[in-house]
């Protein structure tokens, strides 16, 4: 039985629902944009810190976290739609008229990547705007926006995991808090290097900490450790992958 | 896509020692069923008797525990995806998104199921106007009544042709004209387009009317099975209903019918026996009620019902054995219970 069919339905429907709804479209689209007008602009005095040393600016400095922070939570923020689709019983109906149920979890992850492009696009044209510098080349900012696209993925698998196992949107906490909590104990607003104390070792040990430092080296031209980023990246997404399948064949057994 | 027209396909239910348990309450326990291809099998039994589960296990939204069933030739929890294909279904909660239109459904469930970019639009459409709601079809479901959510509901089952169809309690909270319109056009898919019809209801005029057979589920177990019409056979007799014309003289109504029969429940003042020696017993009743002076308002026969199979099967009625009651009662277009 065919995938594709079902994954189109879904994330037709599921875009056609965000795009059409303003308290669910704005929310994801206007946090990244304050996060990154308040961190960019509120913040621009920490790049005079001694030993913070990133040639393009504060500005793009914050732009690269701000993008996979957006990305992240546009992931998180499908596997709301997820939860909720279980908690109205909207889900029985895609889990009956669907031939091929693995293509629902693809539809909804398609669906998360466009509706995270749309921000990812308004956040990069505001960025360019307010001075990003890009300091790489084609390829470097490839390399970012698919790191980027990696995050998304993995966040919306572990949120969809969680809402098909918990089949309800009171799950929602469940499915932020641990998302938010790895992405702010990573070197957020200095590089590595200024932090210190238990931060500094919380941050070397969050896998996030490498995907930051490789998409910021992307848009300095420089990116450090890419294959560990991507290895990183693609290890979660394939190990959140398996969690979020496990996470429909839990919520068949239930019916 | 699976369509009906195929003569060779299989369009049976075949179901053999179905259990479903949840923790320590057993829904479903060992049940057999044999659906032929075309026919419209009505499941009856009061709520909680384990219809909607079976239905979920038949539909592939709830694994059974053990047991096997075949739906469409194909295995419910081995062949999932094949089943998918060949079923359609609505459920006792119409499962729609109150954000989409009613195009926006059809269109959804064409797509899941593989349907043609092309035919969508056509498919859409006719079935649209098939279930009469052509001109609510671009509003959105929140602002739809019961009735015509259990029409889009019925639609949406219909979208890719399949060849058996579940409609669980399809009627529920309907009003009388919705109710009439949902037989007719299911009655119109099992006699012209040969599907398969899996019915449950808590109502025995719907079983009565609609169902080609009957089956009667009770605490999970298969209580009765048969046409409507060897079950009310199999009970035999007809009952009488007195209805005193004074309170005061229900006691000695009740000892005169008592001499005719075994008493059964009526109506709130009613007095009931199925009578001994069936309809010939009815004068004798009238002469005897006349000997002792007694008057009353209304005196009927009635011929057995589905819920007399119930009861002598059960030792319950039926209608008072789920706890909720019947809505109004509609008159079997086709068939006359009264006489």
């Amino acid at each position: 039985m065919r995938i594709w069919p079902v994954a189109q339905g879904v994330a037709w429907r599921t875009l056609k629902i965000v795009l059409t709804t303003p308290s669910l479209f704005f929310p994801s689209l206007l946090f990244p944009l304050f996060f990154f007008t308040a961190f960019a602009g509120g913040l621009s005095q920490v790049s005079h810190v001694p030993g913070f040393n990133y040639p393009p600016g504060y500005t793009t400095f914050q732009f690269v976290f701000v993008l996979l922070q957006s990305a992240a939570f546009g992931g998180v923020f499908t596997g709301f739609g997820v939860a909720r689709d279980f908690e109205t019983g909207f889900a029985r109906r895609l889990l009956l008229a669907s031939p091929n149920r693995s293509g629902i979890v693809l539809g909804y992850g398609l669906a998360a990547l466009a509706r995270w492009a749309i921000t990812a696009t308004m956040l990069t044209m505001i960025a360019l705007i307010a001075g990003l510098n890009i300091g790489g080349n084609g390829v470097d900012v490839f390399g970012l926006y698919l790191l980027a696209v990696l995050v998304n993925m993995a966040g919306f698998l572990w949120s969809c995991g969680i809402g098909m196992r918990l089949r309800t949107i009171q799950a929602g906490p469940l499915m932020q808090m641990p998302v938010f909590l790895t992405l702010f104990f990573a070197p957020v607003y200095v590089p590595l290097e200024l932090l210190q104390g238990w931060i500094h070792a919380v941050a070397r040990a969050n896998p996030v900490t490498y995907v930051l430092a490789t998409g910021r080296g992307f848009l300095a031209g420089d990116p450090p450790h890419v294959a560990l980023a991507f290895g990183l990246a693609v290890g979660s997404a394939a190990v959140l992958a398996l969690w979020a399948f496990r996470g429909l064949r839990n919520a068949e057994a239930a019916g | 896509m699976v369509n009906a027209d195929s003569s060779l396909a299989d369009n049976s239910i075949v179901v053999e020692g179905l259990v479903r348990d949840f923790k320590t309450l057993r829904a479903v326990d060992g049940i057999d069923l044999h659906v032929d291809g075309g026919e419209i099998y009505g499941f009856l039994g009061p709520n909680g008797a384990g219809k909607s589960t079976t239905v979920l296990m038949l539909t592939t939204l709830l694994p059974p525990s053990s047991g096997t069933a075949r739906v469409a030739g194909f295995d419910v929890v081995h062949d999932g995806p094949k089943v998918r294909a060949s079923i359609g279904a609505a459920l006792q909660e119409a499962a729609l998104d109150p954000l989409l239109t009613g195009r926006d459904h059809l269109r959804l469930q064409a797509t899941l199921q593989g349907i043609p970019r092309g035919d969508r639009s056509t498919r859409t459409s006719e079935l649209l106007e098939r279930v009469g709601l052509s001109d609510a079809a671009d509003r959105k479901v929140k602002g739809y009544s019961g009735g015509m959510k259990r029409r889009l509901d019925l639609a949406l089952a219909l979208v890719h042709r399949p060849r058996i169809i579940f409609l669980d309690e399809p009627t529920t909270g309907l009003d009388i004209q919705s109710r009439m319109a949902l037989w007719t056009e299911v009655a119109r898919l099992a006699k012209e387009d040969g599907v398969t019809i899996f019915l449950t209801t808590q109502y025995l005029e719907e079983a009565d009317v609609l169902a080609d057979r009957v089956g009667i589920i009770d605490q999970g177990k298969i209580v009765a099975e048969g046409t409507p019409a060897e079950l009310k056979d199999e009970i035999g007799r007809p009952s009488v209903h007195a209805t005193p014309l004074r309170a005061e003289e229900t006691q000695r109504v009740t000892k005169v019918l008592a001499r005719f029969g075994d008493p059964v429940p009526g109506a709130v003042r009613d007095i009931a026996v199925r009578l001994r020696d069936g309809t010939s017993g009815l004068a004798d009743v009238v002469r005897a009620l006349d000997n002792e002076g007694l008057i009353v308002a209304n005196l009927e026969l009635q011929q057995p019902t589905l819920d007399d199979v119930f009861l002598a099967k059960t030792g319950r009625s039926l209608e008072g054995a789920g706890g909720e009651e019947e809505p109004d009662s509609v008159s079997p277009p086709r068939k006359g219970r009264r006489r």
